[in-house]
Formats: C-alpha cells, structure tokens, sequence
C-alpha cells in the first residue's frame, strides 16, 4: 500500500479496546459527553448495565448497574438533553426507562411484550425533530409496539399479526420522517426477509416488500427529516440501500444492493455529522465504511407515467477488519465526528477513531 | 596396448617444477589430464602418460596449459627442494598400483569436499537474500505502522482538547445562564412589588416557580425551555392496532438465500410421501396388510401372469404402483403382460418408464435393461413401425450381444424393412 493511499482514505483508528467480563449486546454514547453506555448479560443470567468514560487512552468504569433480566438494547432517542435517561429491552420483553444518577427503580416501566425484545428506537428527544418523545419496540413474539413515555401500561400503537397467522421474529425497528409534529413511521425487519413501513400518522400500513433474506438491521439517515434513504442489512452479507423519496404503487421504492461480506451483516449506522456516509458491522469482525453518492436524477417517469425513484450508487470507503467474532453494536458519538464505539461477541468494546471525514 | 609418451622434458626451480610434454598430434582437454599429490597422468585414447613424482606437489595450486600441441605443466612443490628426477626411481609395480589407487580416491575425497563446500555456500548466499528481503519488508511495514501512529495521536490528541472544551464550556454555559436568571429575577422582583395589590394569580404563580427553580441546581436552569416545550407537545397518540400479514414461511428459522434451494427439496419430498400416503388411505383400508406392499403384489403378478391370468397380473402391477412408482420391475413386467394382450401403445409406455428408472446403465440391470428393450421392440414390430422396433432389438444386442433369439429376430426385422421399401 502506498504512502498516498494511506494518506487520503478514511482510517479507522483503534483507539481503546476494553475488556469486559459478560457479553455486550449494545453500546451507546451518552449524548453531550465524552461517556458511553455498555448494556448486556453476565454470566449467571443477569443484566449489566456500564458506564465509562474516556480519558485519553483509557476507559474508565464510572458505575456498574446490575438488573435482574439480561438486556438486549437500549436508546437515548426518546428523552430530553437534560435528563437523558436510558431505555432499555430485556429478554423478558420488559421496556423500562431508566434514570442513571438513581437506576434502582425505573422511571417507567411496562411488560410490553411476551418474548425478548430484539430491537429498541426512539424519536423525539435530544432536541432533534419535533413531536411526542416516542419509543418503538419489536420483539420475537412478532409484534413491534410504539410507547409514549407519558402513557403506562398500553403502547400507543401496536403492529401485531392477524389472530391465527403464524408470527415471524421481530428483528429491528426504526423509526423515521418525523419532521412535524403529526408526521412519523416506524420501519420494521423480520426474520424471514420482510420489510414493512408502517405509517403512525394514519395507522396504516405504507410500504412492504421482502429481500428474501432475515433482515438484521433497517436505519433511516435522519429520523427528523422527510424520509430519505434506509438501509436494511441482512443475512448473507448482502444489505440495500433505498431510495425513499419517490415511492411507485407498485414497484415500491428504488434500492440499491450490495453483498459486502460473506457473512452476516449485523449493524447498519449513519454518521450524525453526514448522512451520505455509514458504516456497517459484520459477523467475519470487520468494518465497512460506505459512502452514497445520488444519481443525477433521483426520480423518473416510468411508461405510465407514474414517478419512480432512481437509485444512486455506492462506494466502499474503508473496510477493517478488528475482531475475529461478529460486532453486534456500533454506535457514533453525535458530539465528535468520527467518533465511535463498537461491541463484539469476543466480549471486547472498541473505542475507533474514524479520521478524515471532513474531507469527503 | 596404450601408447606411451616419454618424449617429455622437465626443468625445475626450488619451488616449482615446469613439464612440458608433446602430444604427437591428440587434442587435449582437461579431462584427460588427471593429477594428484604425487601422481599425474594424462591419457588421450591412445595415449598415455603417468609419472609418480619425485615428491608431493601442491595439485589444487598447480596448473597445465593446453596448446600448441602439448602440454604445460606448473606444479608447485609441497616442501622446496631440487628433485633428483621427475619420477620416482625403482618404481615397482606394486608401489605403482598402490599409489595410483591411493591418487584416485584422494582424488574422489577432494571432489566430495568441494561439493560440501559448494552446497554450504549456496545456502548461506540464500540464507542472507532472504534476511535481506525480510529486512526490507520490516522497514516497508514500519514506515506504515509510524504513519497510523501518527495519526492515531493526532486523533487523541484532538479528542482530548474536544473533551476539556465540552467541560469548559458547559461551565461557561452554566455560569451565563446563572448570571441571565439574575438578571430576570429582578425585573420580576420589581413586578411582583407593584402587582402586589392585584391579583394577577397566573403571573405570581408562575413568578413563584421561576424563583423557586432557581434556588435549585445549576442544571434546573433550563426547566424554563423544559416546561415551554412540554406545553407544546403534543398529547398521547391515540392508540391503534395495525393488523400485519407475513410473507408465508414453513421453516421458523431465518430465511437465507443460500438454503432456500435445500428447503424447496425438502418441502417436495415431504410433499410426495404426504401424497401417497392419503391417496392410499382412502380406498386401501378394505385390504390386508400384505396386499399393501409392492414386492408380495408384483410376487402375485408374476405368478398370474404365469398362469396366463394376464388381466388379474396387470391389476395387481397397477396396485403396487400406485404404492410404488419407482420399482422398474413392476413396469416392465405390466409390460409384459401388455404384450400379450395386444395393448401395444401401453406396451411401450410401460417398458420405457422401465428404461427411464433403469437410468444408471450398470451391468446390474443389464438383464432388465436387455428385456424392456426387446419387449417395446416387439411392441414397435407388432404396430408395423419396424424401424423403432429395428433401433430397439439393436440396443438389447448391444447390451447382450451373445444372445441368439435377438439376433434372430433383428434379422428377420430388417428383411421386413428392406421388403416394405423394396415393394413400395
């Protein structure tokens, strides 16, 4: 590799790599500080929740919080700047809100669902978008639940199979398009390739379609904005990236594929600071770095007439390879660009460093 | 006999000794000449010419010019002194033998040390090329590894000034926002003591909050924005189920591309048992239990057919393959049965689905093979479509070829052929 190559690609900088001593299934950056949040399972069957902070080459443990069920994952995006508490989903199904200067009793508290809850999103907190703060969860009973932190005991919305279908393994959820206050949808991925696109605002079902492989992880660019692009990764290696600004009747949105690694591709996250790039985390340990480039025309007619999107093309940026076990959890700081922490099934969290985004 | 050279002429200084010896026309080269310590000898079929020298001389030093028409030697003596001759005197043949033998396998030691040597050098020149690659590599690899250090400092570095501005500055921030609430606060002071005779519940209230907040922590600064927003939000939505329908999947497992082609197989196979099995439950429960098995219906075919029963022996074929499709024999034997009974185009059905099961042409089924054929051949020739039936009795020949009845038969065919075309 030439020194010029070296120079101007993006690097991914391992920065700190920690050792833990259960598995972590998710890692979270605290928003406005230099804190992070590890969340997962110890060994005798109890729920961990972490938190360390950065200095300088190190990690330093603040406070360790132990609960009685194993915890899958966990969002920040559904409270505000100021209190930043923490929701969680455990493998019992239970959603709790947690405050962490005082985690003995949560906030708020529901059995939302009768399996484990694979997947956790929330909008409108952290000063970004507008609209009631919201939590959206999916589970493996096949059901993926919308909550308002203002209302117990009942979610505000519920995606459930119809009574006598045999139900697939909710695997992730995110929401997205929630640039007013009545605007917003929830996309969810299941186990046997399905994607569906359920609109909050008219309680609908938007968009469905199927990439014939179990879809790991979905991701809009921006939460807050009129819906641009969504990821959804699978099993495979493969993951595609569509195009949601113009939807055809039939044909549903554009996309975009690429089969990036011959295994699993588990995460999908975009840079807070630039929502063109994104990295993705696979089941080999590596990393890719992607960028989307637009096509010059993003919609066009068809033969009926009917306006269809057009999608652009993709480029690899970096790929790096860090652990030899899956990366279940990545997660950018929303602080620092480039900054970002990742989680392995080799019970190893990784601070990286990802240099030279500002000059793509 | 060889033939000996003695017209040699010698001189001799105290170190070295000069021959020089005339090859009456041979051609010299260097393998001719052969010369140790102390003997030399230089044979060109041929001639020959050996010396056992008067004393030991240095032979790795020693050189023999070949030219104009003889040869030069220089030979350096081992110990300087002037030798009385060149060959040792009263030289005996014995001694001669012995020193020649002696000559040769020093000659031959000599010959292996070299190659040591040789090899030993070679390896080391590897040994030090493939140091210097490594060598080489490393310096390449850590010229990368100080550029990513570089920047991996520079990175941390960074980090760290980010992290003690964001310290800094939620200071600052708190301290400003300390010093604007101050600020607030006495305006409002001042309200209250006018207002104080009305009664302005809605603005005390609220005045009461701000002052109290304020007493609070540094953080509860910003309540003030908290409480607006809050006011802004918008109320619970209404609760509502979306109804949702997957796309149909038998496995609960995870659907993957690269099983998709398995699971297909494994749902048709399933699919086929299911098949047979209800297709037979409804008629089949009025039979017994061995009337329900393929080989004891086929034994009873054969046995019918053996007793010129041939309708009884296709009911019991076409029952055990409804229970069986796969049994070649049941085909090939309905076949026969068939044939006799002049149902030729079923005939012919049956014995190629034989031919299809048969696929694998082994010499296993070579004797079933042989027998579908002649009986779809018989078939063909019985319907007058004697070509087929040509092609037919040739494909047994060539399994079988040792048997009689078919050749017979084929000749017969192809007298009917060349009739038919002769007489048309």
């Amino acid at each position: 590799m030439s020194a010029a190559v070296v120079a101007e690609r993006p690097q991914v900088v391992s920065h700190v790599q920690q050792a833990l001593s259960y598995t972590v299934f998710d890692c979270k950056w605290v928003p406005r500080s230099a804190r992070l949040l590890c969340l997962g399972s110890a060994a005798r069957g109890t729920g961990i929740i972490q938190l360390y902070e950065l200095y300088g080459a190190r990690l330093e443990l603040l406070r360790e919080i132990e609960k009685p069920k194993p915890i899958k994952c966990g969002t920040f995006g559904a409270t505000s700047l100021q209190q930043r508490y923490l929701a969680t989903g455990d493998f019992d199904g239970n959603l709790n809100i947690w405050n962490l200067e005082a985690p003995e009793i949560p906030v708020y508290s529901v059995k939302g669902h009768k399996e484990i809850i694979n997947s956790i999103d929330g909008v409108g907190g952290l000063g970004i978008g507008e609209g009631a703060p919201e939590i959206v969860t999916g589970s493996r009973d096949g059901t993926v639940k919308v909550w308002d932190p203002r209302q117990n005991d009942t979610p505000v919305a519920n995606m459930e199979p119809i009574q006598g279908e045999s139900k697939r393994d909710c695997w992730t959820v995110a929401f997205g398009n929630a640039y007013n206050q009545e605007e917003r949808v929830v996309c969810a991925g299941y186990d046997n390739g399905d994607i569906k696109l359920f609109d909050l605002k008219t309680m609908s079902l938007r968009w469905a379609t199927n990439i014939k492989n179990g879809v790991c992880s979905v991701e809009f660019d921006r939460k807050d904005i009129n819906m641009n692009k969504l990821v959804a990764t699978s099993l495979e290696g493969k993951f595609h990236v569509f195009d949601m600004r113009t939807q055809h009747p039939t044909k549903g949105f554009a996309f975009v594929s690429e089969k990036a690694q011959k295994s699993t591709i588990w995460q999908v996250r975009h840079l807070p600071q630039n929502r063109d790039i994104f990295m993705t985390s696979g089941g080999s340990g590596s990393l890719h770095l992607w960028k989307y480039e637009y096509p010059a025309q993003r919609s066009k007619k068809d033969s009926e007439g009917s306006e269809m999107g057009v999608a652009g093309s993709l480029c690899l940026l970096q790929n790096v390879t860090l652990s030899t076990q899956p990366i279940s959890s990545l997660d950018w700081s929303p602080d620092k660009k480039g900054l970002c922490v990742c989680g392995a099934f080799d019970q190893t969290l990784r601070v990286l460093i990802v240099t030279k985004l500002n000059k793509i | 006999m060889p033939v000996w050279l003695r017209e040699h002429s010698w001189r001799q200084t105290l170190t070295a000794v000069y021959l020089s010896l005339p090859l009456r026309g041979a051609r010299a080269t260097p393998a001719n000449i052969f010369c140790s310590e102390q003997y030399l000898k230089v044979s060109i079929p041929p001639f020959l010419f050996e010396a056992i020298l008067y004393a030991p001389i240095d032979d790795t030093n020693s050189s023999a010019k070949i030219g104009n028409g003889n040869i030069f030697f220089t030979l350096y003596k081992k110990e300087p002194a002037m030798w009385d001759s060149l060959t040792l005197a009263n030289a005996d043949k014995e001694k001669l033998q012995y020193l020649r033998e002696r000559a040769v396998l020093k000659a031959h030691e000599k010959a292996k040390e070299e190659t040591e040597a040789k090899k030993i050098t070679k390896q080391e020149h590897k040994k030090y090329a493939l140091e210097a690659t490594m060598k080489l590599e490393e310096a390449e690899r850590k010229r990368i590894e100080d550029l990513k250090e570089k920047e991996r400092q520079k990175v941390a570095k960074e980090l760290e000034l980010w992290k003690n501005q964001q310290k800094n500055g939620d200071k600052y921030k708190s301290i400003q926002k300390k010093g604007e609430i101050h600020q607030e606060i006495e305006p409002l002071k001042e309200k209250k003591s006018e207002k104080i005779n009305k009664t302005q519940i809605p603005n005390e209230g609220a005045s009461k909050t701000r002052l109290k907040s304020t007493k609070g922590c540094l953080g509860s600064c910003s309540i003030f924005s908290q409480n607006l927003k809050e006011e802004q939000l918008p109320a619970p939505r209404a609760a509502a189920t979306i109804k949702v329908n997957f796309t149909p999947r038998v496995f609960p497992t995870a659907l993957r591309e690269s099983r998709v082609a398995e699971e297909e197989e494994w749902l048709h196979k399933q699919a086929e048992a299911r098949r047979i099995i209800n297709s037979d439950l409804s008629e089949l429960e009025d039979l017994k239990e061995e009337e329900k098995n393929p080989d004891w219906l086929k034994d009873k075919g054969n046995k019918m057919f053996a007793m010129g029963d041939y309708l009884g022996a296709v009911n019991a074929y076409n029952l055990a393959v409804r229970l069986n499709n796969k049994l070649p024999l049941l085909y090939l034997n309905r076949a026969a049965c068939h044939l006799k009974l002049r149902n030729l185009h079923k005939a012919i059905e049956d014995s190629s689905k034989a031919l299809e099961l048969l696929t694998p042409p082994v010499p296993d089924n070579e004797s079933a093979r042989v027998k579908a054929h002649v009986r779809r051949g018989t078939a063909f020739c019985q319907l007058e479509l004697y070509t087929e039936g040509l092609q037919d009795y040739e494909a047994a020949l060539k399994i079988d070829p040792r048997n009689k009845n078919i050749e017979k038969d084929a000749e017969k065919i192809r007298h009917l052929i060349q009739g038919t075309m002769q007489s048309s």
